[in-house]
């Protein structure tokens, strides 16, 4: 059965379109990730236009990480303390992101430089997590039990000013790398149209030392108010934000966020980011790949939308 | 030849006819002194062409000339429109040839007859990469200010075999003929050759995307002496705007008479209302989009909290 989207102009087989939204939801409710990483690049394969790709993408990871975050909230994983610290940077960061973008159009360098970004973003924390996942794994599997949290361990996190008690991340920390990591992440989201979770979720984890079950809520927590604002901008400002092709997306994904977060929590932390690594590492591939490969088609054309 | 190319197409249209009014007049003078505009020359005649128009070549000393053949054409749709089902839509362009000096069992292309419906101009932005330092970058780029958002193309046999290039140019008939004019504010001055490349690109690009279209090798057919049909697939990615339909009749090389109809391609029903909603009031689309994510967000966990709790 085939529909037709009034925004990007095309007709779509709504089984496919359910299905990489449900694909998309499992890795979602699954790793805490808001899975614009990989919705993206799919609905532009897919010949959506790149433009209404990112709107509408802004759109179906908010309903996805509306449902994830709930369902992550009624597990008691979220720390809204921690998570109205990033999204206060989250809003500053996408403010910064979007004037960025408008100068990379006008240079004819967007792109590339997303393209950049994203083997940059993904091939370091996948790496990073790649290779702290599998430490952990070996050292887990004699069976012996994991040594605790050393609470009394200290890094140069902890020198910073602006303290604040995170009572269900059983943190006092300073508020300031938090909602460093918080702007980072929005500044992210506006210029790659991604959630931002991927680099969120590992960013807590090693530098904040937030628990790996709360990291997930609390990111979501983030991702839900950034992507609402950034679907907001995307209608206004470029009009490309397909409500068809969302809701397509959405009633797959919310099905997929579901079973995610069910299939998540029966793997053990080390697990879930051992899989999320090696994801975000293929996409890093793929992405570097066509950088650097001599492609088939020297030639793009696109509207003069954009441009100047 | 280059001096026709700025011609506008109505003006082309009128000159067409009114050539064809002075060959009637001109006692059919037809093969060897038809040169309007000076575009198509005799050497661009196949020598095949020459074997069918021995017929009327005896009239050639009668004093009375033959009425002037006249295209007339129609579209069997008039209005598209583009729903929720759309999928494409095909539509059929059919036509007579009034005074048709066809033999009965023409088969042997004694006229041919070209369709060529075409959409919008749009302006396109064609970038090309090179190889920088081992990454693939955008490296230039062109503006087109007027590229037709879609152009399919039917004929009785393959346009080359039909006519010259010059006539062809003329009219904007077959891919290699699409009016594309770069923006004057191209930055950096760019061969000809060069900006060829990037005419091919747009042309190879579009072809990808299955909007511009060459319909099947018989694309017109005729039936009897006079009555011709095509039928032209509008592809369901087809951007939706007014699609002109231009019919044009053919004989040895030259346009005898053309004719042009409209189709109207239109949103109808929710597409229109959700199409219209988010371009007229996007605050209001924005945050019927976020409550709308939210909603659903929402629906779904509380949808599967009574299912797995």
């Amino acid at each position: 059965m085939n529909i037709y989207l009034p925004i990007a102009e095309m007709s779509v087989n709504v089984a496919v379109f359910l299905g990489m939204g449900c694909a998309v939801g499992f890795l979602s409710g699954m790793f805490g990730v808001g899975g614009g990483f990989l919705l993206t690049p799919l609905l532009i394969f897919m010949g959506v236009p790149s433009a209404v790709a990112v709107g509408t993408g802004s759109m179906q990871i908010l309903a996805s990480s509306v449902a994830g975050g709930i369902a992550q909230y009624r597990r008691k994983n979220v720390d809204i303390k921690m998570g109205l610290v990033l999204v206060g940077g989250g809003v500053v960061g996408a403010v910064i992101g979007v004037a960025l973008v408008r100068i990379l159009r006008q240079i004819g360098q967007f792109d590339l430089f997303v393209s950049l970004s994203y083997v940059l973003f993904l091939g370091a924390v996948g790496g990073l997590m790649l290779i702290e996942s599998i430490g952990t794994i070996r050292r887990a599997r004699p069976g012996q039990p994991l040594p605790a949290r050393k609470t009394g361990q200290h890094s140069w996190v902890h020198g910073l000013p602006f303290k604040m008690r995170f009572n269900r991340s059983k943190l006092y920390i300073s508020a300031v790398p938090a909602a460093l990591i918080g702007a980072f992440v929005g500044f992210m989201a506006a210029l790659m149209g991604v959630g931002g979770g991927f680099v969120m979720v590992p960013a807590m984890i090693y530098l904040l030392r937030v628990p790996t079950s709360i990291v997930i809520g609390t990111s979501l927590f983030q991702i839900v108010f950034v992507m609402a604002a950034t679907t907001l901008l995307q209608a206004m400002q470029n009009k490309t934000v397909d409500v068809v092709l969302a809701l397509l997306l959405i009633v797959g994904g919310v099905v997929g966020a579901q079973l995610g977060v069910i299939a998540g929590a029966r793997l053990k932390g080390e697990q879930l980011r051992f899989l999320l690594a090696a994801l975000v590492l293929l996409v890093c591939l793929r992405i570097g790949w066509e950088l650097i490969a001599r492609p088939e088609e020297i030639y793009s054309i696109g509207p003069l939308l954009g441009v100047s | 030849m280059a001096g026709n190319r700025t011609r506008m197409i109505g003006v082309r249209f009128a000159a067409a006819s009114c050539a064809a009014l002075m060959l009637a007049q001109s006692a059919l003078a037809q093969g060897l002194q038809k040169a309007p505009a000076g575009a198509p020359l005799q050497r661009n005649l196949p020598p095949v062409l020459m074997g069918p128009r021995q017929p009327p070549a005896p009239t050639l000393a009668e004093p009375r000339p033959p009425p002037v053949e006249k295209v007339e054409a129609d579209v069997s749709t008039r209005s598209v429109e583009v729903t929720t089902g759309f999928t494409g839509h095909e539509i059929l362009v059919f036509g007579a040839i009034d005074h048709s000096q066809q033999p009965d069992d023409a088969t042997d292309n004694y006229y041919d007859v070209v369709v060529v419906v075409e959409g919008t101009p749009y302006p396109v932005v064609v970038r090309r990469k090179s190889d920088v330092a081992g990454v693939w970058i955008n490296t230039s780029s062109v503006l087109f200010a007027s590229v037709p958002s879609f152009y399919a193309i039917a004929s009785t046999r393959p346009i080359d075999q039909i006519a010259g290039p010059g006539v062809l140019e003329v009219n904007s008939i077959g891919f290699a003929h699409i009016k594309m004019t770069p923006s004057p504010g191209i930055r950096w001055k760019l061969s000809e050759y060069e900006l060829a490349g990037f005419k091919a690109a747009v042309i190879r690009l579009k072809q990808k995307e299955h909007l511009y279209i060459v319909e099947s090798k018989d694309g017109v057919t005729f039936t009897g002496r006079s009555l011709f049909r095509s039928t032209i697939s509008l592809p369901g990615n087809v951007p939706v705007g007014p699609l002109v339909a231009r019919t044009y009749l053919f004989r040895n090389g030259e346009v005898l008479s053309a004719h042009i109809a409209r189709v109207k391609l239109e949103r109808k029903g929710i597409e229109r209302v959700l199409h219209d909603f988010a371009f007229r009031d996007p605050f209001a689309y924005g945050v019927i989009a976020v409550m709308l994510a939210v909603i659903a967000g929402l629906a779904g966990s509380m949808m599967f909290r009574r299912e797995t709790a």
